[in-house]
């Protein structure tokens, strides 16, 4: 694998450099969950981490967020090695995490509330972030009264309001129904352009890895590995409001069917 | 709009797994009841029964409305549900916090969990004779009494619910920056606290029943050592009426606590109900 911390002269946003994995087993074995994987995400870019189950992805993301360290190699965010948890790097679940005894603008204020953002400020940034995800008028509800695919965008703000400088989603839209997903899917890059995000993103989804990745990280499994690292080159680096634009492109079907190619391949190898 | 109309569903009293409408849950719950106390009323008039043994319920309820007004069985009330209502309170007082710590933080489960959960298979009333060497015949043995017969179910309740606090919650918190304590105060806590209110509720009710034991055993004042006294002269009818008052008190809490439940936690309500 070719060193990508140094590409010219400004340093990657995050850098994932050598970074192994071992998980302990039940009588004194261990598991090689993650080997060796390295790779960058640069400012403002979403990078989408995309492999067959069991390649460890959710993994790689959680050492990001500092929820798991590495057994060996080193993650590096604007320099500085990530050491644990922090409002620096935002996770957002699969599963719902809205916090039911607060109502959606408790929820998008909860973490400016413990980092000591005065009031004012507090009311003003949710604000801004609750109408980025469409959810104004909806400001005093409760989540048990919100749909999957709100409470997800109430997670979004929630992280974004907090100001951190990676926004990191473990497959963020998985719970929810087709076509709440691919609404998401086009919110998330009108967020990312409002809001000049940098994003890294799990998936296992293919569609969802090409229209949102700037670049996909494909990671294969047993062990875990950085299989390939793909720049969809026929989005030209831009980005798409709508589905159905990418979904046209000449190139994406190439591409699509690629990556079937290399699911197949690099998973599946314990399954059925 | 099409005109045709359809013939209405027949609606069989017997449908597999289909709710019934509230109307007709509160009637059947009235029918059930009524129905027992006509059969009771029934049995006592026709002479079935020793009258001795089992007084007719329009006599219970006559007792009970004189003990009411005219025998200072009141006061007995009282003094019961001040024991219940104190013990239960230092209870809660322990349970709650140690409960929360020992499901937050593993270690301080490691610490107490085989002291509190070995606790839980000692009977409490095995306590009584000892409870009454040590502290005498005043209030203290009935109120620890009490206590140990609920403590350590509460704290293993709240401990597990506190553990049930689901990891995503807990790690949100720390990526959004917050530390150890502004997790358990702002996180777990008001996660756990609709369940343990629950909790509460239901050991509430193991409450009376201690209370029961601890006065029917031990004590001059209160509505079991009323009752006790009410056999010594073979006044069936005064017992009966102490069971009801006991039943409609744990009933009475029980409707408290639901109430309480639903105005803390109005958020636990589905969408639509």
């Amino acid at each position: 694998m070719t060193d990508a911390t140094t590409t010219g002269a400004a340093p990657a946003k995050l850098v994932i450099e050598r970074v192994s994995k071992r998980f302990p087993m039940k009588g004194g074995r261990e598991i090689l969950a993650i080997e060796e994987a390295s790779f960058t995400v640069e400012e403002n870019e979403i990078c989408v981490i995309l492999g067959p189950s069991g390649c460890g992805k959710s993994t790689v993301l959680r050492m990001i967020a500092g929820l798991e360290t590495p057994t060996t190699g080193a993650l590096r965010l604007d320099g500085s090695a990530i050491a644990g948890p922090d409002r620096e790097r935002g996770m957002v679940f699969q599963a719902y995490t809205s916090f039911d005894w607060l109502s959606v603008r408790g929820n998008v204020e909860y973490g400016m509330r413990i980092n000591g953002v005065p009031k004012d400020e507090r009311r003003e940034r949710a604000q801004r972030y609750i109408d980025l995800v469409h959810l104004a008028g909806f400001e005093d509800a409760y989540p048990a009264q919100l749909s999957g695919g709100m409470k997800q965008r109430v997670a979004i703000a929630r992280t974004l309001a907090n100001d951190p400088a990676l926004l990191l989603m473990d497959e963020p839209f998985g719970a929810l129904d087709a076509e709440t997903r691919w609404h998401m899917q086009e919110l998330l890059v009108a967020i990312a352009e409002a809001a000049n995000t940098t994003t890294v993103m799990v998936t296992h989804d293919i569609e969802e890895a090409i229209f949102l990745g700037d670049r996909i990280v494909f990671m294969s499994a047993h062990p875990g590995r950085v299989h390939r690292i793909i720049t969809p080159e026929f989005k030209k680096g831009r980005r798409y409001a709508s589905k159905e634009a990418v979904l046209d492109l000449p190139g994406y079907s190439a591409l699509e069917k690629e990556i079937m190619g290399l699911m197949r391949e690099q998973g599946g190898k314990d399954q059925h | 709009m099409s005109d045709t109309k359809r013939p209405p569903a027949r609606r069989r009293w017997l449908e597999l797994r289909k709710p019934v409408s509230r109307t007709q849950a509160i009637l059947s719950g009235i029918l059930i009841w009524t129905l027992f106390f006509a059969v009771w009323e029934g049995v006592s008039l026709a002479g079935l029964v020793n009258d001795l043994l089992v007084p007719a319920p329009h006599e219970v309820l006559a007792t009970l409305g004189d003990m009411l007004a005219n025998r200072g069985l009141v006061s007995d009330i009282l003094i019961s549900v001040w024991r219940v209502v104190f013990s239960f309170s230092i209870a809660c007082a322990v349970a709650i916090p140690l409960g929360i710590a020992m499901g937050a933080f593993p270690s301080v489960e490691a610490v107490f969990n085989p002291f509190v959960s070995a606790w839980r298979y000692l009977p409490a009333p095995s306590f009584i004779p000892i409870l009454l060497m040590w502290f005498g015949t005043g209030e203290t043995p009935k109120i620890a009494l009490l206590i140990i017969g609920v403590i350590f179910f509460l704290i293993t309740l709240i401990m597990d619910h506190t553990r049930q606090v689901r990891a995503e919650l807990v790690e949100t918190g720390l990526t959004l920056g917050a530390g150890r304590w502004t997790i358990v105060r702002t996180i777990i806590f008001p996660a756990v606290m609709p369940n343990i209110l629950t909790a509460m509720r239901q050991m509430l009710a193991v409450t009376w029943t201690y209370l029961v034991i601890a006065e029917i055993v031990a004590s001059t004042t209160g509505i079991g050592a009323m009752m006790m006294r009410a056999r010594r002269f073979l006044h069936t009818d005064e017992i009966m009426a102490g069971i009801i008052v006991i039943g409609i008190l744990g009933l009475g809490f029980d409707i408290l606590f639901r109430m309480l439940h639903r105005w803390l936690f109005p958020y636990t309500q589905e969408r639509g109900s």
